[in-house]
């Protein structure tokens, strides 16, 4: 079996602990990866209406999760 | 509510309480009650999950995995799910600090989800599911028709319950939950 077909027979599994897990992880990656790319966008200067347009929410929800967070640490030079 | 429970019960319930404030700020969740009930070695319920062939620093090592965090702020638990759906933590983790710099996944923390209409859990040394348990073993040693409340109906809490991450790590050893329930029972008849 190639990889591919062994990750998509991964992916398709039928126990439902599996794939809970999974979207489990996910979601939290998702939520991680969320803060770090909002804080470069905002770093970066774009606004709340710009970042909620790319991220297809509305203004108010990306408002309501991520300006409540001490101000971002712009030291890091990439 | 711990009226009824014997002198070795308590000492498992204070040992939890240790348990989690070693680990940090954490409220006493069902792992901490188990790994408690495990460390009372002369205990009916850690003879009964010994014999059963669980082993304290397995248990121990598991619950690290699912509570620990690797470089991405995940678990090892959550890096193996992902790898289950063809997903590379580590690839990620490593794209992410490349770009952001040494623990930029890991210090991005996002913030707890404000949950409408539903009590917010004010921070109580148990977590909800461990009181869940707590009550559990009182109902168990109801059940059994007993006065006091042992180690054994701590333990049979947790398997009732079955949803927290005590009863996790004790399936994901190979344990199977209705038969450790039984060889609990059992072990209470042998003793009476």
């Amino acid at each position: 079996m190639s990889q591919a077909t062994e990750l998509a027979a991964a992916a398709g599994s039928t126990d439902p602990r599996v794939g809970l897990r999974a979207v489990r992880a996910l979601r939290r990656l998702l939520e991680r990866l969320e803060v770090v790319q909002v804080d470069n966008a905002r770093r970066q200067g774009w606004s709340w209406q710009e970042i909620a347009d790319t991220l297809e929410v509305s203004r108010q929800a990306v408002h309501k999760k991520h300006a409540g967070r001490p101000a971002v640490n712009s030291s890091w030079e990439a | 509510m711990f009226e009824r429970f014997t002198d070795r019960a308590r000492d498992v319930v204070r040992r939890a309480l240790e348990e989690a404030r070693v680990e940090g700020q954490r409220p006493v969740g069902t792992e901490h009650l188990l790994l408690a009930l495990l460390a009372d070695e002369a205990g009916l319920a850690s003879r009964v999950l010994a014999d059963a062939g669980v082993r304290a620093d397995d248990l121990r090592e598991r619950v690290r995995r699912h509570t620990a965090s690797g470089g991405a702020g995940l678990g090892d638990a959550d890096a193996a799910a992902l790898r289950e759906i063809g997903i590379d933590l580590a690839a990620i983790v490593a794209r992410i600090e490349q770009s952001f710099g040494p623990d930029a996944l890991r210090e991005a923390v996002p913030a707890p989800r404000r949950r409408w209409g539903r009590r917010r859990y004010l921070g109580g040394p148990f977590s909800p599911r461990s009181k869940k348990v707590l009550e559990l073993s009182l109902r168990e040693a109801l059940r059994l028709r007993h006065r006091h409340i042992g180690t054994e109906h701590i333990l049979l809490g947790v398997l009732r319950e079955g949803n927290g991450l005590g009863a996790l790590v004790l399936t994901e050893s190979g344990v199977d939950l209705d038969d450790l329930r039984r060889r609990v029972e059992l072990a209470l008849r042998a003793a009476a």
